[in-house]
Parts: C-alpha cells; structure tokens; sequence
C-alpha cells in the first residue's frame, strides 16, 4: 500500500515536470515559427482550443451536447467591442459583461430543458443562438448586420492591440492553460464524478443523491462564462465581429466538432482536434477561395458523421484502442 | 380584411409546416431519435421541384411525387447507414450523427448550387383569384389543401392500416413488438422513408410559392421542431394543429412585428413552451 | 418505525398497479416483498424509492412525509436502492463507481476513495477495482450497484432483484453478503419471486396480489396460506390456459 502510495506521488511528480517541459515548448512556439501567418494560425489553433474545451465542460463532460455555444462566444465577442464603440472602452473591460450577460443567457436555456431528455436542451441551444443572431442583425445599437469594430489603432496598451500575432498567443496560452487547470481540477472533484454518472445513467445517479439538475446547471455556468471569455478574445484579436462571425451555427458547430474530434470529456481532446482541424480549415479556405468555406463544411459534416458512427470516443478512444491493441501485440 | 388574409396565407404555410414537422414527429415518436437533417431534406425536395419545374419543364402533379420517391430513399438509407448504428449509442452520437448528415447536405448544395435565392415560375399554377375581398394564390392555396390531405392520409395510414398498427407497436414497444413476431428493423426503415418522403412531398409543395436557397433547411428544422415539441412527440395530429397555429403566427408577427421578426416570434415561443408545457401543448403529461 | 406506507395508489392512466396498499418496517427488519409477476411488488418498491410518485396515499421515513421527494432527497436521508436492471455507470471504473455513491457524505475525493475501498472490500470487488464497469458480468455488476449503494450510507438498504439470475453458487454468496449487511445494522426491503430466497433470508413476507397486500406475516407461514398459494396457482393456472 506505501509502496503504490510512494510510486503515484512519483508518477504525478513526472506528470507535472511533463505539462511544466510541455507547457514551456509552447510559450516558445511563436520564436520557432518566423513568418506572422503561421504565428497567427497558432494563435487561432489555442483560440480555437479555448472555446472547444469550454464546451467540453458541458457537452463532453456532462453529456448535454449543446449546438447554439454560438450564443455565448457571440455575447463575449459583442461585449468587447460594444463597450468600446459606446463608451470607448478599452475591448477587454467588456470581457466580464460577456461573461456576465452568458450566464443569464445560460439560465434561461438550462433551468428548463435540464429537466428534460438530452435532445431538447441541444434543440433549445440551436433556438436560442438563432433567436439571437436574428436580433442582432436587426439591432441597429449594436451595429446590425455591419457588425462592430474594435479601435483601429491601439490607444494605450490597455486595448491589447498588437501588430503581431505573438502576444495573443500567449494571452491565448494562459487562459487555456487556466481553463485546462480548472478543467482537471474539477474532474477530479465531486463535480467530475456527478457530471460523469449523470452522463452515464441518470436514473441511477440521482438514486445516489446526486442532485442532476443542479450539477449541469454548475456545469453550463462554468461552460457559458469561458466560452464568452474566448468570444471577447477573438474580438481582441480580429478587431471585429458580425452576427456571422459571432453568433453563427457554424461557430458552435466548429466547437463540437473540434471537441468530438478530439475526444468529448477528455483533457486534452479539445486541443487534439484544434490543432488538426484549425491549419486544415486555413488551408481549404487558402486553397478553394470562397468556396472553400462550404467545402470545409462538407468536410466536417462528414467527419462528424464518421465519428459518430465508428468512434463517439473521436482520436481519444481510437487511440485507447490502439495502445489496448498493441498491449494484446505483446503479450 | 387584412387580417382575415394573414390568417388564410398563415394557414396554407402552416399545413405544409405540419406535413414536414409529421415526418419529423414520426420518427421522433417511434425511435426517440431527432432528424436534424429534417429541413434540409425539405431542402433536397425543393431542388428536385425546382430542377424539374425549370429543366424539364414539370408541373407539380409530376414533380411531388418524384420528390417524394427521392426523398423516401434518401430516408431509407439514411436509416441503414446512419441512424440504425448510432441510435443504441451515445446522445452524443445520436446528435452528431444527423447533425453532420444536415451540414454535408447544406453545404453541399451551396457549393453545387450556390447560396442564390432561386424561385420556380411563376405561371405554373394559374392566376391569382379575388374572392369575397381574399386574395387566392393558387400556388399557396394547392400546396395547402394538397399538405393538408396528405397530413390527413398519414393519420389515417398510422390509425387505421395494418401497416401502421406495425409501426406503431414497434413504436410503442420495441421487444413486445418482436415478441408478436414484427421484426423492428423494417419498420423503422419504413418509418424513416414515410418520414423523409413527407418533407419532399412539402418540398415540392413549398417550393411552388416559396424561395429556393441552400440555406432554408436551416429554419425550417426549427420551424419542425418548434412544432413537434407544441403538438406533442409522435402525434400526427398534434402537429396538424401546432403546424397551422405556427403558420398563422409567423404570417401575424411578421405583418405586426416585422417580417425579420418572424422567426424570432417562433423561437421564443418554442423556448417558452420548453419553460411551460415541456411535454407539448397538446401533449399528455 | 423506520418506514411505513398508507393507503399507496399509483395509477397508469385508468389502471391501478398498486391500489391501496399499507407497509411498515421496524429497524433492523429483513422483510420480502413477494408476488406473481405484475402483482404490483415493484411498481410499489419504485414508489417507496422515490422513482415513482404515488397517485394518492403517504409515505413516510422516520416519521417524516417523503411521499414526493425526489429520489436524490431519498438518498440524502439514507434511504438506498439497487436496481433490477443492473444501471452501472459504464464508462467509469468499479471504483469511480462506488466512488460516486461516497461523495453524497464526503466531499474530499481522499476521503471518497478510502470509503469507496472499504465497500469494494466488504462487497469482495477490490480485485476489480480498476477496471472498466461495462467490462463486467450480471453477478459483479449486481454486487457493483450494491457496493454503491453502500456507499451512500443509507439507512435502509432496498435491493429490487438483487439475486435474480445468478447460478446457485452466486446465490449463496449473495444471500451471504446481505446477511453481513444486515449484520452492520442496516435494514433491507428485498423484492424477489424466487421464494427460496425470501424464506431463507426474510424474517417477514409481505405477499402482493393485483396491486394489495393479500397476506404477511413469517414467511413459512405466509407461503402456506391458502390465498396466496391460489394468488401463485391461479396466475399460473391463467397463464398456462392462455397460452392453449
């Protein structure tokens, strides 16, 4: 008993000195990679990992598959920027708006449809996005279909506004890396076990007293409060969005898709699929024009499928399978 | 006046919402899975009638019907494929599976067809007829009787056909079904061919007054779910009713609100029938 | 009295599943709820769990009204249950398993792990700890639901089938498990028709027919009364005529 107690404190030693190399490598990424574009598309690749690991919380972890996420990243987004084309503040200090306004939004979507089975809350997500972005376009304050721009040149360092991709990296970097750290945290937590079993059987988690409404409740909060968090960055960043580029289907469904990709309810399965999926997504847009972006749709809509068919586990579980293979290879 | 010809366009639209959202209440009350590939079935359907109607030259008494033989294959093997794996399966699965199934459709009509609104003649069905101060399109007006009778038929198909006392047992229950010697697997592939072949028949239907755009099938899921989840799982009925009271709204809000509002109307409702009535207005609680 | 029931109604639309049936418990009991199939046993077994909500009737827990409590209330105040499916959480570890039932008291993942251990170690399960739940067969997931449930540190204990399939041997060591529960000063409701088991572990049958209580008492003599052998015969009896 020592023996394993003394051999897992080594183990988490080695685990920790291995996120810590890890971690390091990536905050020196952006002097490896010379040019601006590819420091960009490394930058979009944490953004992007940011917000898929966001949804993560509620759709891998507790199982409730959301497809209007849109709804919340579009809310950070507009926060950022409608602070500043009010009020002339700088974007970031519209960031706790966001997040503010998204777990109002988080309440009126989750506290009814969590009493129901899993389709109706993803059918009342994709609803409430759609019901948004229809507002938006038609709201002339918050700029209609134009969208709203952020400051053209930076006013003070306070705007974070930066010629070159690599302090967004970073920025991007540390709140993933903080995300990740509560991500693990809270699996390991009591919250983690009740989301896993209310993902499981729900019937038989609340015969264990697990309060199921109320946990994914807790779990869209924390899903809804950094997914808007990534929104305001990604305003941070481009200096723009429109109903499109924030409250869009496709927003959400990049999230899930990423995440299924990857692994749903895993760590590390977010930023699995973003890494592969981001520079796939640049080079179809580079290399099919404005077609591309439908054909980038066709793509994804099909990998989706094939997960969902062959592996709802996505790279995670194929590559459990793998290593269990390999072990058989062995033996 | 004005608003007696809301009510009447409200209603046309709002049978051929029901026809669609019956192939989605179908599916949806037989097997517990969600099409959300629904409305971009319609969306195939409109493209058929489309294509017939402008290449071939086709009236709608020849292109609804191939619509709805296309349509009830795609379904059919959309259920061998795709659905008969994954419904045991995950949510997750069950989701995404027919979630992607609706993004290769969208995008791949963008791409082929591109995201033009594109509209069928207008002479195909005749001239507008004044009655009694009423405005009557012929186009809304047969696409709304011929939704209606076919709504009608598919309750009578599923009520009173031995065939629909099949579907509706496996329905009911899967293993009691097997137990009387139904096989459930036919079944429910025939379920998803009805299922599909309504929205092509209301495809073709709508497309005779309707835009064509690669992009429709996106609202009208909604419009499908918002209705099913008013009428109640698995009733035809149900979705008679809901179908047409939506039709009638959507025509309402979008004369006093604003036709940009129209849809957010409907998706407020829907989120408020979730709060209040989650299991459908005309459902059994 | 730990538990009772009054006057228990639960209907599905115009048919009464259970219609109107009285229960109590005194702690420290070991009482067996029996009866031919679709007499209603575990139809009322969901309601005392808090599964089902009665159409009419009370029940109540230590003197307090827990008719339409939740079941997650149930299982805060101590009331615990398996199920006659086996629901195992699959995809979790036999220990993250138990684990789940262990954090209802304890909120530290350490403490939650050694309680979890202890019933591994009491259920006989530590050598699958690790393991995948769905990886197991019916008996260790039987046993599984039952180490969970032990882990919530109920009070009452309500197994719904806990011993139906199992071979003779697995029988034996499952009757042993709940004798060594029971010896921990936990009371248990146990819903079985094989009636071997009742009558070697029930100290008191409770018979249920079309949705009453039609006798109770020791379970030697309950067996032997006259309308439950004809409740057992005559359902039999029909069902053997209707299958002619």
């Amino acid at each position: 008993m020592a023996m394993t107690a003394s051999r897992g404190a080594w183990g988490r030693g080695v685990a920790v000195l291995g996120v810590l190399a890890v971690l390091a490598l990536a905050a020196l990424l952006p002097f490896a990679l010379q040019d601006v574009f590819h420091q960009r598309i490394a930058a979009l690749v944490l953004l992007a990992a940011i917000s898929a690991s966001a949804w993560n919380l509620i759709g891998g972890y507790a199982g409730q598959v959301s497809i209007g996420h849109a709804v919340f990243f579009g809310v950070g987004a507009y926060s950022a920027l409608l602070g500043y084309t009010l009020f002339e503040w700088p974007p970031i200090a519209g960031a706790p708006f966001g997040i503010l306004i998204s777990l109002v939004f988080a309440t009126i979507i989750g506290l009814p449809t969590f009493r129901l089975r899993g389709h109706y809350f993803s059918m009342a997500t994709i609803a409430a996005a759609e019901l948004v972005r229809i507002l938006v376009v038609n709201w002339p304050l918050v700029g209609g279909a134009v969208g709203l721009m952020g400051p053209a040149v930076p006013r003070s360092t306070l705007d974070l506004s930066f010629t070159s991709p690599r302090p967004y990296y970073w920025t991007f970097l540390g709140t993933l890396t903080a995300l990740l750290l509560v991500t693990h945290w809270m699996s390991r937590s009591r919250m983690g076990f009740y989301l896993r079993a209310i993902k499981g059987q729900e019937r038989a988690a609340r015969s264990l007293g697990v309060p199921v409404q109320r946990y994914k409740y807790y779990a869209l909060l924390l899903s809804a409060g950094f997914t808007s968090l990534a929104g305001s960055l990604y305003a941070l960043m481009v200096g723009f969005v429109d109903p499109d580029s924030g409250f869009g289907i496709l927003i959400s469904v990049r999230m899930v898709i990423i995440t299924a990709l990857g692994g749903v309810g895993t760590l590390f399965g977010p930023l699995a699929g973003a890494v592969i999926l981001v520079p796939l997504e640049e080079w179809t847009n580079a290399t099919f024009g404005g077609a591309g972006t439908g054909i980038t749709y066709v793509v994804y809509g099909f990998v989706i499928m094939l997960i969902s068919r062959f592996a709802p586990g996505g790279l995670a579980e194929l590559w459990r399978r793998l290593q269990a293979a390999g072990r058989r290879h062995a033996a | 006046m004005i608003l007696a010809q809301l009510v009447l366009n409200g209603l046309l639209v709002g049978a051929v919402y029901a026809l669609f959202s019956s192939g989605l209440t179908l599916i949806w009350g037989m097997m517990n899975v969600v099409n959300f590939a629904h409305g971009d079935f319609v969306m195939l359907a409109m493209y058929v009638a489309f294509f017939a109607a402008t290449l071939l030259g086709w009236g709608p008494a020849a292109f609804v019907p191939v619509a709805a033989m296309a349509l009830f294959l795609l379904g059919v093997l959309v259920y061998l494929m795709l659905v008969r794996h994954v419904m045991r399966g995950p949510m997750l699965a069950q989701i995404l599976s027919t979630f992607g199934l609706a993004l290769v459709l969208r995008y791949a009509a963008l791409w082929a067809f591109s995201a033009n609104f594109v509209s069928l003649p207008e002479d195909l069905t005749g001239q507008v007829v004044t009655l009694g101060g009423l405005r009557f399109e012929p186009s809304r007006v047969l696409a709304g009787i011929a939704a209606l009778l076919v709504t009608l038929g598919l309750h009578l198909l599923l009520t009173r056909t031995a065939l629909g006392s099949r579907l509706l047992a496996v329905a009911e229950d899967r293993t009691a079904a097997m137990l009387v010697g139904i096989r459930p697997d036919p079944m429910q592939a025939l379920a998803w061919g009805i299922g599909a072949a309504c929205t092509g028949i209301a495809g073709g239907l709508i497309a005779l007054f309707f835009y064509v755009a690669p992009s429709v099938g996106e609202s009208l899921v909604l419009i499908a779910f918002v209705v099913v989840c008013l009428g109640g799982f698995g009733s035809v009925p149900g979705a008679l009713v809901a179908g047409l009271a939506i039709g009638v709204i959507e025509s309402l809000s979008a004369f006093w609100v604003g036709a940009a509002f129209k849809d957010v109307v409907v998706y407020a409702l829907f989120l408020g029938a979730l709060w209040f009535r989650p299991q459908g207005l005309l459902g059994k609680a | 009295m730990l538990l009772e029931a009054r006057g228990i109604v639960k209907a599905f639309g115009s048919f009464r599943a259970v219609d109107g049936a009285d229960f109590h418990l005194a702690e420290g009991e070991i009482v067996g709820l029996i009866g031919p199939n679709g007499a209603g046993k575990s139809t009322f077994f969901n309601c005392l769990a808090g599964e089902l909500q009665p159409t009419s009737g009370r029940i109540l827990f230590r003197g307090r009204d827990i008719t339409r409590a939740p079941p997650e209330a149930h299982a805060r105040l101590g009331l615990a249950r398996t199920w006659q499916v086996p629901a195992v959480f699959e995809e979790m570890t036999v220990r993250e398993n138990v684990m789940v039932g262990a954090f209802l008291r304890h909120g530290h993942r350490q403490e939650a792990m050694r309680r979890a251990d202890e019933m591994l170690a009491f259920t006989g399960l530590s050598p699958l700890a690790a393991s995948r739940a769905g990886s197991l067969g019916t008996p260790a997931r039987k046993r599984l639901e039952i180490a969970r449930a032990l882990a919530t540190e109920p009070e009452l204990l309500l197994l719904d089938e806990a011993l139906a399939g199992l071979t003779p041997a697995e029988v034996q060591a499952a009757i042993e498990l709940v004798r060594r529960i029971h010896a921990r000063g936990i009371t248990l409701v146990i819903v079985e028709h094989v009636m071997e088991v009742i009558l070697t572990l029930a100290q008191r049958a409770v018979v249920f027919h079309q949705g009453r209580v039609i006798a109770e008492g020791a379970p030697r003599a309950v067996v032997e009364d006259p309308a439950v052998i004809e409740a057992y015969l005559g359902h039999s009896l029909r069902r053997r005529s209707a299958r002619a």
